[in-house]
């Protein structure tokens, strides 16, 4: 043991400030906010226990929250699959070997450094204000186009755009991916006559899958996290008639306009056991249309 | 001990590093206060300013301001307060003061009245609505009442005379639903906000129709009728013409941004708003603004309330109550710094410093003393504070109303909805 330690010091020396960071900001916070999910706590006064309260009340009585879900559903299920077609589209496209397409990858791959941050959403609010740049160009072809963030028939899909703008690093990873599949089966291929489309689906698609797989997984559970945008151009309380009352939005409403900290924490838990299920059918489907390259079979 | 090595060097430093990075903040010889409020470009001038005089005449005492926009004040306090690193002073108004005094967040300033304190100028108004169960906790900064602003010049361009076509101190819904529309037909800029969305004016107009708010009991005072009432009177407005198209309106539902308004943007011709904000407004605009009060029923029953706009409050979580209450005392009496304040955030409470404030008001000051003026006897009493729990009802006011203004539901449905709703928050709060 001491040997060990001995050994490790200077590794655990400069691994403390992350272990103290681990510990206390992100082990810490989760247990309290479990604890703090069975009861009534609006930050000024000590917590009450409640027992199952807030989880009764969330399935049999809150309609908010099953709009969110609704909300938090239509967007994962519609973007991702958007955003990892248009990933892989592009992905596909510049690995045809384009003269100068380092800088290609980094032009397609800024939008997803910004697109996290709040100038990105506000400068979405604008350009699909009603007087925004969007409207503007649809009247230059004579369309006069819809309240885009007011209408919630519409506002929803405001952000699905964002999100599927936002292809960088699953394209970066599919380009990766691309690389590795052996030319000589494409080549292989050819010579039995097979076009673009049976190639794609004969080759790329299954020795792809694993790569597919990993983007999938990754952008779903991002997708059900999906904040910033949603607030911003919500106005941070999920407008207009909730059509952007994205589950996260719902629990920071909860949390901090209406310092109701224990129901926020119940809805957060939820939101990491929607996540978690989530992944695991993932996971469990891989196994039907996942192989990989060291497997028997 | 060991030779060093490499290896043990590096270990060594790199935890001094990590020592390093968390570090503490020398201790320093002045008291530190801090001061937060929420505010507008025009205000967070006018307050550093304040805090520099302040800092000047008290070497011991060293005051620094903090400033977000209204939307974002409360969030950050919430989470200073579960930190336990509140500011010293930080700015309340009438309707949340009476939920963080029952929190305990806010603490009462009776022991240091007469010490570091001096309130024996304020008005007898203005400290009984600071004071709670016998307690005083709250300083009011100023005076408020509901307001209606309009663009001076677009009503003259649509010849519409404020006085002659209309009297902004008693104007019903239905006349403003003509001279709306007039001032659109003329200028192409609609002629008012579109209030369906605004919790404010309902507030207001609820009072108009002879029920309150909040009953004594703590119960929701509107019924199914009035709601109806509200959104079918601005439905009137709206198909007269008056008004931006619905969908524009409902974008802007619980927004308060004053840069956002309304007449700032130049989307329509009259913003519903807070008196003392008239300065603000006024300042990011260069048309002229005039000052009406809310518009009326036939029956003009008073429905704006004179409330203090403002307090400054002290917290639980100042280390120098002493120094913190100093400042205080200074941000209401001494002149010095209430004539940089002037009437920004609404007529102060102390008579002393109106009567240093009038010889040199500015134009816009002026308007606003004007209206205090002429609004005397024309407004309701003050209720009782709202039950916790009301300030959901307003934003599902507003989420529901967007309903009304996008057409999606019939105004009944809505109204019972609202209703419903509110009855479920109350219940639980």
């Amino acid at each position: 043991m001491q040997k060990f330690f001995r050994r490790n010091f200077a590794g655990y020396a400069f691994l403390s400030p992350w272990l103290v960071g681990f510990f206390l900001l992100a082990i810490g916070p989760i247990l309290a906010s479990l604890y703090l999910s069975f009861t009534k706590y609006n930050v000024v006064r000590p917590p009450q226990w409640l027992g199952l309260d807030h989880y009764v009340h969330m399935f049999q009585y809150d309609q908010r929250f099953w709009k969110a879900l609704q909300v938090t559903f239509q967007f994962v299920v519609i973007s991702v699959p958007l955003k990892l077609i248009f990933a892989l589209g592009v992905a596909m496209a510049l690995d045809k070997g384009i003269r100068a397409i380092g800088w290609y990858r980094a032009l397609f791959y800024l939008p997803s450094i910004l697109g996290g941050s709040i100038a990105v959403a506000i400068l979405w609010r604008q350009l699909f204000n009603y007087d925004g740049v969007i409207n503007l160009i649809l009247r230059l072809f004579g369309a006069e186009g819809p309240y885009w963030l007011a209408d919630p028939k519409y506002s929803l899909w405001t952000l699905i755009v964002l999100a599927i703008w936002q292809f960088g690093s699953p394209m970066l990873i599919f380009l990766a991916g691309l690389r590795a599949i052996p030319q000589e089966l494409y080549e292989a291929a050819e010579i039995d006559a097979a076009g673009p489309v049976k190639k794609f689906f004969a080759i790329t698609v299954p020795l792809l899958a694993p790569v597919i797989f990993f983007n999938l997984v990754l952008q779903m559970i991002e997708a059900f996290k999906s904040f910033s945008g949603a607030f911003i151009i919500s106005g941070g309380s999920g407008a207009p008639l909730d059509s952007l009352l994205f589950f996260t939005v719902y629990l920071y409403n909860e949390a901090f306009s209406f310092l109701r900290m224990g129901y926020a924490s119940a809805l957060a838990w939820v939101l990491l056991l929607i996540i978690a299920l989530f992944t695991a059918i993932a996971f469990w489907t891989s196994k039907y249309w996942v192989h990989y390259e060291n497997e028997r079979g | 001990m060991s030779r060093l090595t490499r290896r043990t060097f590096l270990g060594a430093s790199g935890s001094v590093l990590a020592l390093a990075a968390m570090g503490r903040p020398a201790f320093a010889q002045t008291a530190e206060i801090r001061h937060f409020w929420w505010g507008n470009p025009e205000r967070d001038r006018r307050t550093f300013e304040v805090i520099d005089i302040f800092n000047g005449k008290h070497p011991d005492i060293n005051v620094t301001g903090e400033t977000l926009g209204f939307g974002d004040y409360f969030t950050k306090l919430t989470t200073q307060i579960a930190g336990g690193n509140m500011p010293d002073v930080i700015q309340q108004g009438y309707g949340v003061l009476f939920e963080y005094i029952a929190n305990g967040a806010i603490v009462p300033l009776d022991d240091y009245v007469g010490k570091t304190l001096d309130i024996s100028k304020m008005d007898q108004s203005a400290i009984d609505a600071g004071t709670v169960d016998g307690k005083f906790y709250a300083l009011s900064i100023g005076a408020n009442s509901h307001m209606a602003m309009y663009n001076s010049r677009l009503f003259e361009e649509a010849g519409i005379v404020p006085g002659e076509d209309f009297d902004p101190y008693g104007y019903t819904y239905d006349e403003l639903a003509e001279f709306a529309a007039a001032v659109k037909e003329a200028t192409g800029v609609a002629g008012t906000d579109d209030n369906t969305a605004d919790y404010q004016n309902f507030s207001d107009f609820v009072v108009q129709k002879g029920a309150m708010l909040f009953n004594e009991d703590g119960s929701y005072g509107p019924n199914q009728e009035i709601v109806e009432e509200y959104w079918a009177t601005w439905e009137k407005i709206r198909n007269a013409g008056g008004t931006p198209p619905g969908p524009e309106s409902a974008g802007l539902a619980g927004v308060s941004e004053l840069s956002q308004m309304g007449v700032v943007t130049g989307k329509t011709a009259m913003t519903y708003l807070w008196s003392n904000q008239l300065v603000g407004v006024q300042s990011l605009m260069q048309d002229t603004l005039g000052a009406a009060m809310y518009p009326n029923t036939p029956d003009m029953v008073p429905g704006s309330i004179v409330q203090p706009s403002q307090f400054v409050c002290l917290t639980r979580d100042s280390a120098n109550p002493e120094a913190a209450t100093t400042y205080m005392s200074a941000f209401v009496n001494d002149l010095d710094m209430t004539k940089v304040l002037g009437l920004e955030r609404g007529i102060p409470s102390q008579s002393d410093v109106r009567a240093a404030l009038q010889p040199d008001l500015t134009d816009v000051e002026a308007r606003s003393v004007e209206f205090f003026d002429k609004i005397q006897g024309k407004t309701a009493v003050l209720p009782p504070p709202p039950p916790s729990g009301s300030n959901e009802v307003e934003q599902t006011f507003e989420r529901l109303a967007v309903n009304v203004l996008l057409g999606e539901r019939p105004i009944p449905d809505v109204a019972s909805d609202f209703l419903n709703q509110t009855r479920a928050i109350l219940a639980r709060a």
